[in-house]
């Protein structure tokens, strides 16, 4: 899956913690546009962590992480990021790609002034802290945030949803490209996540930020994101714009996830949960790791397993049987733009 | 706040007022009680019995012939006052005696704990940072093996190699006989070299539980989201293992820290025996051999007062240390 002005470049990323017997980020090819947001979806332990973790060469001990991850610089230089030494890689992450994890609320050293952590963080890569706090004020009203009573604030004195956007503008401090974000609302209640997400919105054309948004809560993602990927037993199975993958979908996991998904406005009796469970790494199936869950298998898909292919323009889908999907699996929620399914629902 | 503040110093001294009460009433519960064997001692030592009471009141600031709750009262007046009346044994005023000796346990104890954590923290988070090595492993042993030798047994079998057998260091004393008790170097060293075998075996066998401690907080730490987002930031490794890791690993032995001070006071009874150190410890025990029941009661109040001091110094800074523990929140422990 090609773009036209890639910021990274995943080619073959895989991360293994047994020597290459199993993979929690199975041979993934992934390119990431300039400037764009992207929703990356799936289920827990589907290996989404694994797949933001890659970016920044931060797989957790003793975790190997394999394959190339190309970053395109401003300049037009490219580097691979796994051939980086280690002071090379110190000055990458947070100076060009930066993160945000889960749980804003222990991301934050307990013992610390917020304020400090910025602080530090300018300090450790050799910007000048002066300015660099007045960026970092700054950022916090951007985020809606008394900047004064953050900066001087311990972790414990502000509530979780402060945490998360103090999170968010200690993540942008040194100005990075892209911002890597892992469930940054899933400990949020639904109108934080809601605030915060229309925040991010704001950022992004603010800073002209790349954004990689992973979570498993598809309506979320739906709302922000140009382009989305759905992963599953540590694969991306499809990927293609927002409009695309929503209303028309080719895997049957999609569509199936798709119709799971809660909506307040569908009935009850439409909502289906996917029968069984996705695969533990080490016991993914040889064919189609979706084959012993799909209505659509057959003895092609519990053999081969498939590869991505080009379904429409910018659509690419792993799948033997995606235009019968769409035949065959019918979505429930009305197909119209206005109607993506949202979190919590209301709005739509 | 500072309401908080008044309280706990109020408590300090209600803690000190009953400790002092409780002396009292258990000094009368033993067995043979304290003027009888006073008198009889008195007695044997040719005193006549028409003088006997007086020099009773006089050691114990007590009349024994007073109501009960009169010699309360003096005593307590008395003890308010600083004096706890005369030693039996050494015929010296009480007070003077516990000065002399205080500073030599105090030194012994506090140097001893205070080695006995930094030793122990140091390589408890050196285990903790090569989690599961060789070193790790052994030293777990190690930690464990050290806290299983009672102090005591350390300190006899350093007494017998190195002070008996190889005569490196002095047997007995707090300072050699022959320097003279003022501040010079020469007293230093001698101080320095008497206090070296009841240190080391004071501090050997804390050593482990401390590294045991430090290792398990530390590896929790390691643990955290916020140590892992630090090495992301690209911060130095040597201030995440400062300012994140040791600092919210040591906090939660802080207290044990203080109240360890408070407790270690009272293990230098045998401490002190076996080096024959004239601290604390040994005076105690002095007194309690020679039924020198004054002095007994004020080593007992001194060892109870650190210790309530120990308690309440950790809760009036622990809240300064660490940010989240606010002084007097909602449920005070009393």
């Amino acid at each position: 899956m090609t773009t036209d002005d890639p910021i990274i470049e995943i080619n073959n990323a895989a991360v293994t913690y047994d020597g290459g017997e199993t993979f929690v980020l199975d041979h993934v090819s992934m390119s990431i546009e300039r400037g764009e947001i992207l929703g990356i979806v799936g289920e827990s332990g589907s290996g989404k962590s694994m797949f933001a973790d890659s970016m920044l060469d931060a797989i957790p001990d003793p975790g190997r992480l394999s394959g190339e991850i190309l970053y395109h610089r401003d300049d037009g230089t490219t580097v691979d990021v796994l051939e980086l030494s280690d002071d090379e890689l110190r000055e990458f992450r947070w100076e060009e790609v930066s993160m945000v994890f889960q749980g804003a609320m222990s991301s934050f050293n307990p013992t610390m002034k917020i304020g400090g952590h910025f602080r530090e963080t300018l300090k450790a890569h050799d910007t000048d802290v002066t300015s660099g706090m007045e960026f970092a004020r700054e950022l916090l009203s951007d985020l809606y945030l008394d900047a004064d009573r953050v900066l001087t604030s311990y972790p414990h004195e502000l509530s979780g949803g402060m945490q998360q956007r103090a999170l968010i503008a200690l993540s942008l401090i040194l100005e990075p490209e892209v911002l890597v974000m892992d469930e940054p609302t899933a400990a949020l209640d639904l109108l934080m996540q809601r605030s915060i997400l229309t925040l991010l919105e704001d950022l992004q054309e603010k800073y002209d930020l790349t954004m990689v948004f992973i979570t498993h809560d598809l309506p979320l993602v739906a709302e922000l994101a140009d382009r989305m990927a759905v992963m599953y037993a540590f694969q991306l199975i499809e990927v293609g714009d927002r409009e695309q993958l929503i209303a028309n979908s080719g895997h049957p996991y999609t569509r199936a996830l798709l119709n799971a998904t809660p909506d307040i406005e569908a009935p009850l009796g439409e909502m289906r949960p996917i029968e069984g469970q996705s695969p533990a790494p080490i016991n993914v199936p040889q064919g189609c790791s979706f084959a012993p869950r799909c209505p659509l298998a057959t003895e092609e898909c519990r053999v081969e397993d498939p590869a991505s292919t080009q379904l429409d323009d910018g659509h690419a889908v792993a799948c033997h049987y995606a235009e019968d999907a769409r035949d065959e699996i019918a979505l429930h929620f009305d197909r119209s733009e206005e109607s993506v399914p949202v979190s919590g629902g209301g709005e739509s | 706040m500072s309401n908080y503040y008044v309280r706990r110093t109020a408590r300090v001294f209600a803690t000190i007022f009953a400790v002092a009460t409780l002396t009292f009433g258990l000094i009368r519960l033993l067995p043979g009680g304290p003027f009888t064997q006073l008198r009889a001692q008195l007695l044997r030592q040719g005193v006549p019995a028409s003088e006997v009471d007086a020099r009773i009141s006089n050691l114990q600031n007590i009349n024994p012939n007073a109501p009960l709750w009169r010699q309360y009262l003096d005593y307590m007046g008395a003890v308010a006052q600083g004096n706890f009346g005369e030693s039996i044994s050494l015929g010296e005023p009480v007070a003077q005696v516990i000065a002399e000796a205080v500073p030599w346990t105090v030194f012994v104890v506090l140097v001893s704990t205070i080695l006995m954590f930094a030793v122990g923290i140091f390589l408890g988070s050196l285990q903790a940072y090569w989690e599961g090595s060789r070193f790790d492993k052994a030293f777990s042993g190690v930690s464990i093996g050290l806290m299983s030798v009672p102090f005591y047994v350390v300190a006899v079998i350093s007494l017998y190699v190195f002070a008996y057998q190889w005569g490196w260091l002095p047997t007995a004393g707090t300072v050699g006989t022959n320097v003279e008790k003022e501040l010079s170097v020469p007293f230093l060293l001698s101080a320095l070299e008497h206090s070296l075998l009841p240190i080391f075996s004071y501090t050997l066998g804390g050593i482990g539980g401390q590294a045991l401690a430090m290792r398990g907080n530390s590896i929790q730490v390691l643990g955290n989201d916020y140590v892992r987002v630090a090495r992301l930031r690209g911060l130095a490794d040597r201030r995440i293992a400062t300012r994140y890791v040791a600092r919210n690993a040591i906090l939660p032995m802080y207290t044990g820290f203080l109240l360890l001070l408070g407790f270690r006071l009272s293990g230098t009874v045998i401490l002190e025996q076996i080096f024959s150190y004239t601290g604390l410890g040994y005076y105690m025990f002095a007194a309690l051999k020679a039924n020198d029941y004054p002095l007994m009661m004020a080593t007992f109040l001194v060892i109870t007062v650190a210790l309530i001091v120990g308690v309440y110094i950790a809760d009036l800074t622990y809240s300064k240390i660490d940010p989240r523990i606010s002084a007097g929140g909602s449920d005070e422990a009393y």
